[in-house]
């Protein structure tokens, strides 16, 4: 064969393997959010969607109180849990990577089993654990730590923010402990003979080495959290009113799909912009070195 | 690596396991106790809450759904996931960043957005919803997740064998018949593994785009949501250790695919 048809062969060839992952994801999963941005600028009356383009759904969601501060409560849990599984994934990661020889496999394979469990399991386990009869508070109630059960375990921020740390700190580990292993022990070696000591190790040598890592955790986590739907409303009690499940109550009881469209774009755009300024910032700072190529 | 805090270091590890499994141990533990309480003190051992559930006519209906959803789902983003990976890997191309992007799309859209979407497409293009509704919708959000597995497969694949094989003569079609196949054989099952996992466990979009068939876990959450029983602890035990099953299978073909033997 000429060098020619090869060349022709092997770019058929990847037509035939994107095409249709293209025409797939564009057509059942762009041109539904498209959709959904279409009706964020039709209006409703009574049972009926007028499709009368207009801004007033935007304007509507952006002076509601209510709505921004919802939307910044989500901004604000995704970036809290994601910090949270930082710091707990950090120590872990780096204990997998550097000194765990043959059980590797096997603990990173354990540590994704509850994630494929899926998020219903995962809830329903919670709530036996921290339920007012469940099993931590009769536990302590059994042994006479406490003489009423504590209440606020379930249903509140804090199981909220125990369930949302628990469900997504695999995110965060595994491509901090993909960062590790590929990090060189002997900057680790250079900055202690120096007389580094063993935290500022970590600040000056480990955390930017690893910071590509960091960063796509931080994002994946941070993406999840906003997103998640079941965890709040499940656990959080009256605490568990978030963005999406106001966007929820709108295309359900509601009916106000638009005012709903209106709220999910301007979720979206958020998280956008969030993940476009944390990369941008990241990609200039010192840390983003290694991702820009510069010396 | 001389550090010495290794020792804290392995109870720290130990501790954020043992964090991640409680819940799922104590589930098991009060799925043989015999009290209607999901409460300490126990009261004594029983597989009754098992044999209610094997027993219950709904559960099997739900199960024959999810199984119905799984295999389907399983097979589109197989062979998606294959391909997205071979251009991944194997390609180097114009708009490659922007292919990466469309990939990972559905996984970077809230579950609950991207369903409501789902819902208003179907709405306004007229069609009523089924189980095939639930497999793309669901074959969307599993993609990215069985896409990164066969890549991290092909990754490690040399790639030399590849072009030893063009270089001896073989058509691109017959490299990849006889050489990358073969090579990419156990990522491609494991990848398959993980998937018919992840749509066993998927909820939100099934809630979402599931007409009048719904799986077994949107039957299982309108149980829970109102009366925690320990038969449910059961059913969620028996879910958790054919996941775990399913799941160390498909690990283990993985990194036999990846470590030459």
């Amino acid at each position: 064969m000429s060098l020619k048809r090869i060349d022709m062969a092997r770019r058929l060839s990847l037509l035939a393997l994107i095409g249709p992952n293209v025409v797939f994801i564009a057509l059942f999963c762009a041109v539904p959010l498209g959709v959904l941005f279409s009706y964020s600028f039709f209006q409703v009356d009574f049972v009926a969607i007028i499709r009368d383009p207009t801004w007033d759904n935007y304007v509507r969601v952006l002076q509601n109180g209510t709505y921004m501060g919802l939307i910044l409560k989500a901004l604000l849990y995704g970036i809290g849990i994601a910090a949270i599984c930082a710091t707990i994934a950090y120590p872990l990661a780096f204990f997998i990577a550097k000194r765990v020889r043959v059980y590797k496999a096997a603990l990173l394979t354990l540590l994704l089993i509850p994630l494929y469990t899926g998020d219903l399991i995962r809830i329903f386990a919670w709530r036996v654990v921290l339920g007012a009869e469940g099993v931590l508070n009769s536990f302590l109630l059994w042994l006479g730590i406490i003489k009423e059960p504590i209440w606020v375990l379930l249903f509140s921020p804090f199981a909220t923010t125990v369930v949302l740390t628990y469900n997504y700190i695999p995110f965060m580990v595994l491509p901090l402990w993909a960062a590790l292993e590929a990090m060189d022990d002997s900057y680790l070696e250079a900055a202690m003979d120096l007389g580094c000591r063993q935290l500022s190790v970590f600040f000056k040598v480990v955390l930017p080495l690893t910071g590509a890592g960091l960063v796509a955790g931080f994002l994946m986590v941070f993406v999840l959290v906003v997103g998640d739907y079941l965890t709040p409303q499940l656990i959080g009690g009256s605490s568990g009113v978030t963005v999406t499940s106001a966007i929820h109550d709108m295309f359900g009881a509601a009916f106000d799909w638009p005012t709903g469209s209106a709220l999910a774009w301007l979720l979206l755009t958020a998280m956008a912009l969030f993940i476009t300024a944390v990369t941008w910032l990241f990609y200039k700072s010192p840390w983003g070195r290694g991702i820009r190529g510069a010396k | 690596m001389r550090f010495n805090g290794w020792a804290a270091l392995r109870g720290y590890t130990f501790l954020v396991y043992a964090f991640v499994y409680l819940p799922i141990m104590l589930m098991g533990l009060f799925s043989l106790n015999s009290s209607d309480l999901i409460a300490f003190p126990l009261t004594g051992f029983t597989l009754d809450w098992y044999d209610q559930i094997l027993h219950d006519s709904r559960i099997f209906t739900g199960l024959l759904t999810t199984m119905s959803v799984a295999f389907p789902v399983t097979l589109i983003t197989t062979v998606f996931g294959s391909m997205a990976a071979l251009a991944l890997t194997r390609h180097k191309f114009k708009g490659k960043f922007a292919f990466l992007a469309l990939l990972v799309l559905p996984f970077f859209v809230p579950k609950l957005i991207f369903a409501i979407a789902q819902v208003t497409f179907l709405n306004d293009i007229g069609v009523g919803k089924g189980l095939y509704t639930v497999w793309i919708s669901q074959a969307l959000i599993i993609l990215p997740f069985v896409t990164v597995i066969i890549a991290s497969v092909l990754f490690r694949v040399d790639k030399k064998l590849e072009e030893a094989a063009g270089d001896l003569g073989a058509t691109p079609w017959q490299t990849f018949r006889l050489v990358t196949l073969p090579l990419m054989k156990n990522g491609i099952l494991a990848g398959s593994f993980i998937s018919f996992v992840l749509s066993n466990a998927e909820y939100t979009v099934s809630f979402f785009t599931s007409g009048r068939a719904q799986p077994l876990s949107v039957l299982v959450a309108s149980d829970f949501r109102f009366h925690l029983s320990p038969s449910l602890n059961a059913l969620a035990m028996l879910i958790v250790f054919f996941n775990i099953l399913v799941v160390v299978i498909s690990e283990w073909l993985r990194r036999r695919g990846v470590q030459p033997e």
